[in-house]
């Protein structure tokens, strides 16, 4: 970047943003004192993480262990789950912070997660019907989170090169 | 360690307070923060937002240089060397 190029500040007002704060209660005004609000944001974190794990854990442990009737309970909290970690990444994404621009997103705490992930999507698809609206939903998500994961290497893979790139 | 840590870095916090005659409280208190974001600070256990490095510089009487910089404790000495030789 040379002197004459400047990045544009991002998204405060978006729409998502603003209603990103309301539901993490952002104006509180807990969040000015900053030390504090910094500790609240890694600990927040820390709780994030844990529910990603519990969660599919819990996913993948209810589609083996309970088959096909524990499915739609399964599928719930996977969803619960995706949304969480989703917006997190968008709300980070809309403030000009891309998680899967920084190469470090291919580290080994995250081959625990895909595994997870891959265990969860053979569950499903194992206990799924053979036919009709169940196959062809849990069919749709295994295609999906197949397409996340490879999604996520690439971009992985990317950053890496592009950092590569600008160190040398 | 989280990312609020300013690894271990010194600062000369805690001298120009005491200095000042100050104690934590109140030097949270008139810089707007907790008694314990000014412990963190002093501990290097928190790397303060560049605003608040410049509200302690202000209260405390010296720069942000002086402060947080890399010889942090050589720089304040000097300063307090040349006020006292009224430089």
């Amino acid at each position: 970047m040379n002197v004459e190029e400047h990045v544009e500040a991002v998204g405060q007002d978006d729409w998502f943003v603003r209603a990103a704060g309301m539901v993490g209660d952002l104006g509180n005004p807990f969040y000015r004192e900053e030390r504090e609000r910094d500790v609240w944001n890694e600990a927040s974190a820390v709780g994030l993480q844990l529910v990603l794990w519990l969660g599919l854990a819990a996913a993948a442990g209810m589609v083996w262990l309970g088959g096909a009737p524990a499915l739609p309970y399964a599928i719930v909290v996977f969803v619960i789950v995706g949304a969480g970690s989703g917006v997190g990444l968008l709300y980070a994404h809309r403030l000009g912070v891309r998680v899967s621009a920084t190469g470090r997103v291919l580290r080994l705490r995250l081959v625990p997660y895909v595994a997870l992930v891959v265990l969860f999507l053979f569950g499903a698809l194992r206990a799924a019907p053979s036919s009709g609206f169940g196959a062809s939903f849990v069919g749709g998500m295994a295609v999906g989170g197949v397409a996340g994961v490879l999604t996520l290497a690439w971009s992985g893979i990317r950053a890496r090169r592009n950092k590569q790139l600008d160190n040398s | 360690m989280g990312r609020t840590s300013a690894r271990g870095r010194r600062n000369a916090v805690r001298m120009a307070r005491t200095a000042h005659q100050l104690t934590q409280a109140e030097l949270a208190r008139e810089i707007g923060v907790t008694r314990q974001t000014v412990v963190a600070v002093e501990a290097g256990d928190y790397a303060p937002s560049v605003y608040l490095a410049l509200a302690i510089a202000a209260r405390l009487g010296g720069t942000v240089e002086q402060l947080f910089g890399e010889s942090p404790l050589a720089d304040l000495a000097g300063n307090q060397d040349e006020r006292k030789a009224g430089l």
